[in-house]
């Protein structure tokens, strides 16, 4: 499993320059103002925005793809079975199943949506650290417990998931057959869940002593200095706000 | 049970938003009250950490095999903190794997973050009379799980066949319900027997792992 | 005539992003042959390893445990693996269902899994934890009952990966005890040179996935140049002693 989410991070691009509070608010508006989208005729015009959101970032396609795979499945799932049971007008049929247009409808507009908003999401978090992400998170709100518990969870998930690696291994080289079915293999697995558990935990005591000799939970103001915003970020931020608003009032007035 | 992008309303992601900021701020006032709140951190996020990392272990179900939610043993464990951690969680696999969703981050920690409360409660049961032993660690642990993954399901379920942007008659709403709910059952079952296994291991090998919560 | 226990032709490992994580190894390893495998971090000896065991796939090359072709993701209880970090490998409530693990696997009888479970805790001299949760004992306590879980199998070639790490001098002392006495064949790796010394016929030295040494273990580890070249110092025990001990 990939665990770095932000190995793009680095590049130069506007989006990757743009200051991430900002960039955060105004993706995030453009998220929401997708999801409100309902007409058909605007999902064109979403596509494209994704797409140009997509190419400003330099994100490299292969990244969005394969990154798209798996949740595709799922939507899948959602969406295959629409077009035979959701509207009242038949387009066609295949065989005995009659395959409705609203239904047609319904699948594309979910699917659109759906594509528009996961490759958003990915640039959001793609084009910035993700500890700057969750500085900025911090800046807007977010509780400082929620911002160290993120940050600490991801810094070991890595570690962690080497734990689950190493011993399915080790359980295989024992004879371990993970695809048959009996209560010994069932508690076999419950049992190796339990010991990731306790090894997080007993790792999470020594983690706890080195942090708080390098003087952890003293309060301390986080500076904001590691943001400053210039007026093109602003301008950005207004841009998008519109691009928004522009996709809510389309909506509205179809 | 993770609802996807693009399936909700924005009307309903903002509502599940909504509701998750107050449940979130109560938990971390909980937290703030219990204990070294320092110490918690580490152990929390390390743990649920562990729980993302646990979900990855497929349990076989002929013909397939699926993978744990775990909602009703995280609540078991953390107990206020499985709601933080599920959100957490959440947030991580949407923007790491893109399961599950951003604008739909406040909905699915409703449906699995609001039960794995639950479930805490349940678990917490087990002490009634006596000291916990073995059986009723087991069983309330069975329970909690079935509990939060029953409450999950259909939350999930009346969510989605609501909200879906399409055009479903009474007939196939009805039948689509039950697809759904029906699907749900054998999980529940195995979560149950899942959660029972692990806190009774974790009862024998580190029982203070099941009372700080 | 002893048996090849272990026959490694031409084998080679490359990951997707990672190429030539092992080339061309070729090595025999006769039966109650007990062979050390030295080498820098990053020279590919876990990979190798996992490679005898059948858990990985070698992009080219065969590896044969007694004469047999070793199946790759096949359950090959002829072969087991002790690993580094005992915590990899113990999962279960208590040391007694963690040894039976193998052998049930094995599809053994009751009585069999039990007669080797008490067979294997009195090799490693610890009848007396066999009911308690392994998750309490200590790090050598850890060690010794990982390895009794894999010698519960009854293999014939058993892989040491880094033994002594992380133990105390008592522990470590009963793990090259184990080791010396043990009628099985051997391979180890490891950093601590001086029990590749006390413990093996031979030694073998790995660097960036190919041999560039083989041989008697004083003679390879007494080379100085050879030593240095690849990470390596020579152990203490080789260096002539310049300063008495006594002042």
């Amino acid at each position: 499993m990939k665990f770095v989410l932000d190995q793009h991070a680095y590049l130069n691009s506007p989006i990757h320059r743009w200051d991430t509070r900002f960039k955060l608010i105004g993706f995030l508006v453009l998220i929401f103002a997708f999801s409100f989208v309902q007409e058909l005729y605007i999902m064109p015009a979403m596509a494209l925005a994704t797409v140009a959101i997509f190419m400003i970032s330099r994100i490299p396609v292969s990244f969005i793809l394969a990154r798209l795979r798996y949740p595709s499945f799922f939507l899948f799932a959602v969406v295959i079975l629409l077009p035979f049971i959701s509207g009242s007008d038949v387009v066609f049929s295949i065989g005995p199943l009659d395959v409705y247009e609203e239904g047609i409808e319904s699948a594309l507009l979910i699917s659109v949506r759906f594509f528009s908003i996961i490759t958003l999401g990915l640039i959001l978090f793609g084009t910035a650290p993700l500890l700057t992400s969750i500085k900025a998170m911090r800046s807007l709100g977010l509780p400082a417990i929620l911002a160290d518990m993120t940050l600490l969870t991801f810094r070991y998930l890595f570690e962690i998931g080497n734990y689950l690696h190493q011993m399915e291994t080790a359980l295989r080289l024992r004879g371990f057959q993970a695809r048959r079915f009996s209560r010994r293999g069932f508690s076999t697995l419950a049992w190796l869940g339990g010991s990731i558990l306790v090894r997080s935990y007993e790792r999470s005591e020594w983690i706890y002593k080195a942090m708080i000799m390098r003087g952890y939970g003293q309060d301390v103001n986080i500076s904001q200095g590691s943001f400053q915003s210039s007026a093109r970020d602003i301008l950005a931020l207004g841009l998008l706000i519109l691009l928004a608003g522009g996709f809510v009032t389309a909506q509205i007035l179809i | 049970m993770h609802v996807p992008d693009g399936v909700l309303p924005t009307a309903v992601c903002a509502a599940g938003y909504a509701a998750a900021v107050p449940i979130t701020w109560y938990s971390i006032r909980k937290i703030n009250q219990t204990g070294d709140p320092r110490e918690n951190v580490p152990k929390a996020a390390l743990l649920t950490a562990a729980f993302f990392v646990a979900s990855w272990i497929h349990i076989p179900v002929p013909p397939t095999s699926v993978h744990l939610v775990l909602s009703g043993l995280m609540g078991a464990v953390l107990g206020y903190f499985a709601f933080p951690a599920i959100l957490i969680g959440l947030f991580l696999q949407a923007v790491m794997f893109g399961h599950g969703g951003l604008s739909t981050l406040g909905v699915n920690a409703i449906i699995i973050g609001g039960p794995a409360l639950l479930a805490s409660f349940i678990f917490r049961l087990r002490g009634l009379r006596g000291d916990a032993t073995r059986r009723s660690t087991g069983i309330f642990g069975f329970l909690a799980s079935l509990c939060a993954i029953g409450i999950s399901a259909a939350l999930f379920t009346v969510l989605l066949i609501n909200f879906i942007p399409a055009d479903l008659d009474a007939d196939t709403e009805r039948h689509a319900i039950l697809m759904l709910a029906l699907g749900h059952v054998p999980l529940m079952f195995i979560e149950g027997a899942f959660t029972a296994f692990v806190t009774v291991f974790l009862l024998r090998v580190r029982p203070q792992m099941l009372t700080e919560s | 005539m002893s048996e090849l226990a272990l026959e490694i032709s031409d084998l080679s490992f490359s990951y997707p992003d990672k190429p030539d994580v092992l080339g061309d190894i070729n090595l025999t390893v006769r039966s109650g042959e007990k062979v050390g495998l030295i080498g820098p971090n990053g020279a590919g000896k876990t990979t190798l390893f996992l490679s005898i065991c059948g858990v990985l796939k070698p992009s080219k090359g065969k590896v044969s445990v007694m004469g047999k072709p070793v199946q790759i993701g096949d359950f090959n209880p002829q072969i087991g693996m002790v690993f580094q970090n005992p915590d990899d490998q113990l999962f279960c409530p208590s040391v007694r269902d963690d040894i039976s693990f193998g052998p049930q696997n094995m599809g053994l009888s009751k009585a069999e899994v039990e007669a080797r479970v008490n067979e294997a805790l009195s090799a490693v001299g610890c009848k007396a934890l066999a009911e308690r949760p392994p998750h309490h004992l200590s790090g050598g306590e850890k060690r010794m009952i990982s390895i009794a879980g894999v010698l519960a199998m009854h293999p014939e070639l058993v892989i040491y990966d880094e033994p002594s790490a992380n133990l105390g001098m008592r522990s470590r002392r009963r793990v090259i005890e184990l080791l010396q006495t043990s009628t099985q064949t051997i391979l180890i790796s490891s950093h601590d040179l001086e029990l590749i010394l006390e413990v093996c016929d031979r030694v073998i030295m790995l660097d960036n996935g190919q041999i560039v040494a083989k041989g008697d273990p004083r003679q390879i580890m007494s080379d100085d140049q050879l030593m240095k070249a690849h990470g390596q110092e020579k152990p203490h025990s080789l260096i002539p002693h310049v300063q008495s001990h006594n002042r």
